[in-house]
């Protein structure tokens, strides 16, 4: 407990030195795990499609005083699964009606529910109507959808390789699909039903997760260009860079999470509204995914893609770690705060002055150690 | 005088968004409420006479996309058995709902026996050009086989556009359209007495006044045939250089020999078509009145030719399609419907909302110690933004928000803090560097205002594509995906900013601990 208490505080002042991409093999297994069992489930039972996708049956009931947990109590004494069942009243000047939506339903469930929905009502069986419901979720829908995220992955494909590189927007893109991937085979896995809200989940996990990548590899990208002079491996920035940011993406993670938690323990759990728990569950799982794989899928990834350049090609093995990573990190601050000094004019305190000196010494002692360079092998 | 510009902005920014917010409670704005949240009204459409599933399915399409058309509101469309069930959120009157759902559906060929631009104002008597084919109408259709000899229409329909007068020009002084039946009974220019217009716009046997929906105003005799000649295959095409739409004729005596009896009488110019105007009407609307160039349509294909857009030959190659396969609605119905989730499931989302947020907050108060007010303060300005936006737009454009809406804002959440958290970490590397916070401050934001750009830049431009190339929830989702981003760049650069610099140079502020790390003191201020 001390430990992991200590372990937070060094997250809070920013002294990390995890070595992401020394231990990518973990980070690459363990989403590989994951995902291919996510896949495997979505090819062998598929996705429980709801009412809004696959269309179902629907009773039509004079209301009369009847609830919709009078309602629910039927569909249960029928076999009939409640949790997405759609109940909804309509009124109009003449009459007050009842109409119940669920999943498709053999013949005979049909036509005993349309039996006990009479006696609920207290009416003649044919007053009560049965008809086949169609999705409301037209195909037309799932095929603008479909065309809009490509049409999106290209566009914000060109927006990353202008603001970041190409390289770091494929990356981004396969740690979206990654997450999404994931979260999809969650959804397979565990068989929660796919209503229009899972959908829009799990767009929003594509946001979130193309978002937190974005935030991350801005650091790498800075840190790539102060690190340009003094012969680092991609490795060694990218190491740098992701401990940095490591303070921002935890606390981002769980200020966006603690909403999406919430809406499952309170609105679920406590108050008991059902239909919310796996929206939230497809959220949650979605964040905390975006997170994990910015960090430990994106980062490693790009660094495959990179440690041969030829601008990182000679230095390509080598990996600061520990004390090694500290003195990096304070390397890249110290080529922020002469740049600052030079920029800024009314730096005048003399700590601040002090500190520049510190650190420049500091950072010249890992100057004056050039790695050796490599013997050519014929 | 940096620091008066701050402080004028910043107090811009609350004067603004607080007298919004007022505004919007004063007008008693609030947000309305989708179909899942709050239920809305549903419309009930029986079909009439004969109809098979593919047409039931295409009019559902046809009523998907005309509801679509109308605002950002997510609409549910549904088959139910035969009858077409459509749920319009936030509509609370339901012969509104009427109005907007209930129409026949059925494309009619209409003869077109004037054309012209009605004038807004009858008294003042404005000549117009009651013979000239305006441009709107410079389509024209054509057999397919003749398109293939080089298209003579077309050449024909160019030269005539360039004596026309500019619909640009001309649509100041045109009546607003839909209201075809208050219009039929104005005075205009084009209808003489002697055609006696009919009243109803819908009825196919007497002879009415329609507009299309640039305003152009068309005297129509008796429909001469129904979309039924054509077949279900209507595509637009590019063809020598400009959007075109072809559909094929059903062969037999409702086909193709219907359809070129109508196209001969329009191609001689007799006295039921003597413009040589044909007019395709749906829902007493013109959609496009093309001038026949072929007396005889033998190729079996049907071309029709003008200065459209792609939006537009689509719009038209659909419309046709429907046409092809019409389902006539009889009576709807119109009821109040309730929620699907119901408010147990609302009261639940909103308590576990106001939960979540009452975490983030402490969670920040415990990292970020009291600058974590900024958050607050910050948040606050966002949410009042948003919600006088929303408002707005609830009251505006039928609006309404939806559990995808809401999935929108929880993300909204979760970006907007992390902007705070970005900015502040920012600080922290700085400070930690042994500068004074008000160093760290503006060089931290300079460098945090590229990432938060960078990130909410991606999120932007996912609102964009999904909004517009979505319908449904995805496009209720999109919608608040975008204006949280925006709202988020705005409150960074106009509060955040100006709020913490201003706090990070205040004389009070030096030498303090300031996110949990004490600060130099500077000697010289």
């Amino acid at each position: 407990m001390k430990k992991l208490m200590a372990g937070f505080g060094r997250i809070y002042r920013g002294e990390t030195t995890f070595n992401f991409i020394g231990k990518r093999v973990i980070g690459f297994t363990v989403s590989l795990v994951i995902v291919l069992a996510g896949a495997l489930s979505l090819l062998v039972q598929g996705l429980e499609l709801g009412i809004d996708f696959r269309g179902g049956v629907a009773w039509e009931l004079p209301a009369g005083s009847i609830t919709d947990q009078d309602a629910r109590e039927v569909l249960e004494a029928n076999n009939i699964e409640t949790s997405n069942a759609k109940i909804q009243f309509l009124t109009s000047s003449e009459s007050r009606v009842m109409r119940v939506q669920v999943g498709d339903q053999p013949e005979d469930i049909r036509l005993a529910t349309q039996k006990s929905f009479a006696e609920l009502a207290k009416v003649e069986v044919q007053e009560v109507s049965v008809a086949s419901v169609s999705s409301s979720w037209g195909r037309s829908i799932t095929e603008k959808a479909i065309r809009a995220l490509l049409v999106f992955f290209v566009i914000v494909s060109l927006y990353i390789s202008w603001r970041l590189e190409w390289k770091m927007a494929i990356t981004a893109l396969v740690a979206m699909v990654h997450d999404v991937l994931l979260s999809v085979g969650v959804y397979s896995l565990f068989g929660f039903e796919v209503t229009p809200a899972t959908v829009v989940a799990f767009l929003t996990i594509l946001g979130y997760s193309l978002y937190d990548t974005v935030v991350v590899f801005d650091r790498v990208q800075e840190n790539s260009q102060k690190f340009a002079t003094s012969r680092q491996s991609f490795a060694n920035v990218a190491n740098v860079s992701t401990n940095e940011v490591l303070a921002r993406s935890l606390n981002t993670t769980l200020s966006s999470a603690l909403p999406v938690v919430s809406l499952l323990v309170v609105g679920s759990m406590v108050l008991g509204a059902k239909n919310l728990e796996e929206f939230a569950v497809a959220l949650l799982v979605g964040m905390l995914a975006g997170t994990y794989s910015s960090i430990f899928v994106a980062v490693p990834l790009l660094d495959l893609l990179k440690r041969n350049e030829v601008k990182y090609k000679p230095f390509r093995g080598q990996l600061a770690t520990g004390a090694a990573m500290v003195e990096l990190m304070g390397l890249s601050a110290i080529t922020k705060q002469t740049r600052g000094t030079v920029t800024s004019g009314d730096e005048s305190d003399q700590s601040v002055q002090d500190t520049v000196s510190k650190v420049a010494q500091r950072a010249t002692s890992v100057l004056t150690h050039p790695p050796r360079p490599r013997k050519k092998r014929r | 005088m940096n620091r008066r510009r701050q402080i004028i902005s910043l107090t811009l920014l609350i004067v603004v968004v607080a007298s919004g917010l007022i505004a919007n409670l004063v007008a008693g704005n609030t947000p309305a409420l989708g179909l899942d949240l709050q239920g809305g009204a549903s419309v009930t459409l029986q079909p009439d006479g004969e109809f098979d599933q593919a047409g039931l399915d295409v009019a559902v399409e046809i009523i998907r996309a005309r509801v679509d058309s109308i605002g950002v509101a997510e609409p549910e469309i549904i088959l139910q058995g035969s009858t077409v069930i459509v749920n319009l959120p936030g509509v609370k009157d339901q012969q509104q709902a009427l109005d907007i759902i209930g129409r026949t559906g059925e494309l009619l060929l209409r003869p077109v026996l004037q054309t012209g631009i009605l004038n807004e104002n009858p008294d003042t008597t404005v000549p117009t050009n009651s013979t000239t084919v305006p441009e709107q109408t410079s389509d024209s259709v054509e057999d397919g086989a003749g398109m293939v000899s080089g298209g003579p229409g077309a050449s024909k329909i160019i030269s005539s556009a360039t004596t026309v007068p500019d619909p640009a020009t001309s649509s100041t002084q045109v009546a607003t359209t839909d209201t075809s039946v208050a219009v039929s009974t104005d005075t205009t220019q084009d209808a003489t007495p002697t055609l006696g217009l009919g009243e109803d716009p819908n009825d196919p046997t007497q002879t009415v006044l329609l507009l299309d929906k640039q305003g152009v105003a068309y005297v129509v005799g008796p429909a001469g045939a129904s979309g039924k000649v054509f077949k279900n295959d209507a595509r637009a095409d590019v063809e020598t250089g400009q959007w075109a739409v072809v559909v094929g004729l059903r062969s037999g005596p409702d086909g193709d020999q219907l359809w070129n009896k109508l196209a001969a009488a329009c191609f001689n110019r007799t006295a039921e078509c003597p413009t040589g105007q044909l007019a395709m009407v749906l829902d007493g609307v013109v959609i496009s009145a093309p001038t026949v160039n072929e007396p005889e349509f033998t190729g079996g294909t049907v071309q029709i030719t003008g200065s459209f857009t792609a939006e537009e030959a689509r719009e038209l190659a659909k419309i046709l399609e429907f046409g092809a396969v019409p389902v006539r609605f009889g009576v709807s119905q119109a009821q109040t419907v309730s929620a699907t989730l119901g408010a147990d499931s609302m009261r639940a989302a909103l308590i576990s909302g106001l939960v979540g947020i009452l975490l983030v907050v402490l969670l920040l108060l415990a990292y970020y110690r009291w600058m974590a007010v900024f958050v607050l303060a910050g948040m606050s300005v966002s949410i009042a933004f948003l919600w006088s936006l929303v408002s707005l737009l609830s009251r505006t454009n039928g609006l309404a928000l939806s559990l995808s809406g809401i999935a929108g804002i929880i993300v909204s959440i979760g970006i907007a803090v992390d902007s705070y958290i970005v900015f502040f970490e920012r600080i922290k590397d700085e400070i930690r560097l042994g500068k004074t916070l008000k160093n760290s401050a503006l060089r931290s934001f300079e460098s945090a205002w590229r990432t938060i750009v960078a990130a909410d830049t991606v999120s932007f431009i996912a609102a964009i594509v999904l909004w517009y190339l979505t319908v449904g929830s995805v496009r209720g989702f999109a919608f608040f995906l975008g204006i949280s981003a925006l709202t988020d760049i705005l409150v960074t650069y106009f509060f955040t900013r100006n709020a913490v610099l201003l706090f990070a140079r205040s004389k009070r502020a030096q030498g303090r601990k300031v996110l949990g790390i004490q600060t130099v003191k500077p000697e010289v201020m």
